[in-house]
């Protein structure tokens, strides 16, 4: 069993560094917190769910698609709310704020338009049968959603160090006021960011029937918890860290099930509190301030 | 001439008496019966409160179109008004929405949201001020006190009632079917917590050995590592007991994974077919045992519609925003005991209410079966068979009914192929 809940945690923890890892870039560049990010997924979910329902398309080929969108959406969305944000006195608690009613707003529309009971797309969809991986077998979606959660990062980390962008946008990272003195489009590089960031959302949506076994349009603010411990284990504004903290999330949630099951839910705080106390800034934290 | 004189004067005097009787008792009766409830637009119970909520909606509408009710205590037929406010799925804004509806509003009667979560907050709080309340699903068996005379459980049997027919099947026909091992996983909340205590109940002192007894949160939404930890364990049968986002991950997880176990028993594939069809299929569904519905067993109503005009009647207002299923005939089942208790209670004082309610026990017979109350409110009929669903190979599926024995339709397929 021990195996079994480490490999099992590696591949449910990868998902779960796919799901923060919008969350931590929007963070890392703009300093605010997206409270929504939970319900850009979400709504990511229902768009392979309708698509596939309506149109039969491989949720697949709606990630494709979806990137798009979400990218394209996430444009207008940065500059209406933003640089409004950024030019008031306390921008990271008024991100809170807003973007908890943004999630509120996202929510009730999903549930008029969607109704409040669960759906979800065949499992089947994705591969026939379980995966056999290090002779233990495993869903075929856990699998495939491990090895996009990959590509994701590796997509985001060719963006932010093998790009000219991807340098702009690390020079954010470490330094707004010196980036924006030193001539670079802040708001264009950071809207760039935002839409990165809402699309890496919707990309985990379209993998969450799979993953989470269904979607509701309730299952956002759980969803924002959880990657919110996730980015604080790896370091907030960290991307790359987010990945070593969805694996120690996914790893740690397995163990917890297979031992100590009833106490479950307390992972996402315990581990929350535990990183704060012991490492302020996260696993990863140094390497991200030296960026 | 002065006897007829007489006569008439003493017929005139009865006939005024009556009609002002009449009109001082329809002057005190207010415009509109007011009925207090909640619903969970959002968040986990959604799912399970907006059918509920929807039905009573339904109800409504149809008895307003004719005019109301008819309320006994008045001696007339009064249009019903539903208050209703949107929880959100939160218990702290439930409490303070259930305050509202008995200090503010001041319902006439009080209803609680769906299911065990939302309906324990609204438990002591109906104590405290004397109301009673209507629990339409909240079926954890700590609500049910013998000092309480406050509450009254209308739509489903208690909690530690449900799995008795399951039980019974093991304990009795399992060994015959060579089940001697179970492991049973629940979510821990009131609902499910509650039938794993009664599950346990029922096994005591028999020779079925439960192997593995294990909660989980209700927002679990992973089993593969639960599964293969009760794999290893190899039971003779494994008993899931969880909400419908529990039941739907566990199954499909069940699938992904290509574990096999001989006998798998969840909940909500019985009570809403329609919604694990849509999620787990055809093929996930197939051969689990489940607790057989009452669209299945087609109940013979003496109240109320029956089952097909109920789906009817729902579809044509709902269509496809909220699926059909058990929690959509709990709510009706709900209006319907609203409905009678409002038509037999003398007044409209609580312990009155209270009276007529346990006056239809044994007596009501809706699309759910006999409604049917012990002393402490808890109810003990409605109570549903055991029942294995078979695939039809169409996309839909079909139930047999195993236990008890005397609704009995067919054979278990033990072990499931």
């Amino acid at each position: 069993m021990l195996e079994y809940s480490l490999l099992a945690g590696i591949l449910f923890g990868l998902y779960f560094g796919l799901v923060a890892l919008g969350l931590n870039l929007i963070f890392g560049v703009m300093k605010i917190v997206n409270l929504a990010h939970g319900d850009f997924l979400m709504l990511g979910g229902y768009g392979a769910y309708i698509v596939f329902t309506d149109f039969h398309v491989n949720p697949l080929i709606t990630l494709l698609v979806e990137i798009v969108i979400f990218v394209l959406i996430g444009f207008p969305l940065y500059y209406l709310l933003v640089p409004r944000l950024q030019a008031s006195r306390d921008p990271e608690m008024l991100s809170l704020i807003l973007f908890f009613g943004l999630s509120q707003v996202i929510e009730a529309l999903a549930t008029l338009r969607f109704g409040s009971s669960e759906r979800s797309i065949p499992g089947t969809v994705l591969g026939d049968g379980p995966i056999s991986l290090f002779q233990q077998t495993f869903p075929v979606a856990w699998v495939v959603s491990g090895a996009i959660s990959l590509l994701a990062v590796g997509a985001i980390y060719i963006y932010l160090y093998r790009t000219r962008i991807g340098q702009l946008t690390r020079a954010v990272m470490a330094q707004r006021e010196e980036a924006l003195s030193t001539g670079i489009d802040v708001q264009r590089i950071s809207a760039i960011a935002f839409g990165i960031g809402i699309a890496g959302a919707a990309v985990a949506g379209v993998l969450s029937p799979f993953m989470m076994g269904s979607i509701t349009p309730s299952m956002g603010v759980g969803i924002t918890i959880t990657s919110f411990a996730v980015i604080v284990i790896g370091s907030l504004g960290n991307p790359l860290g987010t990945v070593a903290g969805g694996i120690i999330y996914g790893v740690a949630l397995m163990f917890m099930q297979t031992y100590f099951s009833s106490w479950a839910n307390l992972l996402p705080y315990l581990l929350l509190i535990a990183i704060l106390l012991v490492k302020p800034t996260g696993l990863f934290g140094r390497r991200m301030r030296n960026a | 001439m002065v006897r007829r004189t007489l006569a008439a004067f003493l017929i005139g005097a009865f006939v005024a008496l009556g009609v002002c009787g009449t009109s001082a008792r329809a002057a005190q009766a207010p415009p509109t019966i007011k009925i207090g409830t909640l619903y969970a637009s959002a968040g986990s119970f959604a799912a399970i409160s907006m059918p509920v909520h929807k039905a009573l909606l339904l109800w409504e509408e149809q008895v307003n179109a004719q005019g109301g009710i008819y309320v006994k205590a008045y001696g007339k037929k009064i249009p019903i008004k539903i208050i209703a406010y949107d929880d959100q799925s939160s218990t702290s804004t439930a409490a303070t929405l259930y305050n509202q509806l008995i200090t503010q509003d001041k319902v006439d009667i009080l209803v609680s949201d769906s299911g065990s979560v939302l309906t324990s907050v609204a438990v002591p709080i109906a104590r405290e001020h004397q109301m009673l309340l209507f629990d339409q699903t909240g079926t954890g068996m700590n609500f049910f006190t013998s000092d309480n005379r406050y509450i009254v459980l209308l739509s489903d049997p208690i909690s530690n009632l449900w799995p008795k027919n399951v039980a019974e099947f093991l304990v009795k026909d399992g060994p015959k079917l060579g089940i001697k091992r179970v492991a049973m996983l629940y979510s821990t909340n009131d609902f499910t917590g509650s039938q794993a205590t009664g599950f346990r109940d029922f096994l005591k002192g028999s020779s079925i050995d439960v192997v593995y007894d294990h909660g989980v949160p209700t927002n679990t939404s992973s089993y593969t590592v639960l599964i293969q930890t009760i794999k290893a364990l190899n039971p003779d049968a494994v008993i899931e007991l969880g909400y419908p986002n529990n039941d739907i991950s566990f199954l499909r997880d069940l699938q992904g994974s290509g574990t096999k176990f001989k006998m798998v028993f969840t909940v909500y594939p019985g009570l809403e077919t329609d919604l694990l069809l849509k999620t787990v299929g055809e093929k996930g569904l197939a051969y689990t045992y489940t607790y057989t519905p009452p669209t299945v067993i087609k109940y013979k109503p003496d109240y109320g519609m029956d089952l097909d005009t109920f789906k009817a009647a729902w579809i044509k207002k709902y269509k496809d925003t909220t699926d059909f299923g058990f929690n959509a005939v709990a709510g009706y089942v709900t209006a319907l005991v609203l409905e009678k208790t409002l038509a037999t209670s003398e007044s409209m004082d609580q312990m009155a209410l209270r009276k007529a309610v346990f006056g239809l026990s044994g007596k009501l017979r809706t699309l759910d079966g006999t409604f049917m109350l012990r002393g402490d409110g808890a109810q003990i009929g409605e109570l549903t068979p055991l029942g294995q669903i078979v695939p039809s190979g169409n996309g839909e599926v079909k139930f047999v009914i195993l236990y008890p024995p005397e609704a009995a339709n067919g054979k278990a397929v033990y072990p499931a192929p």
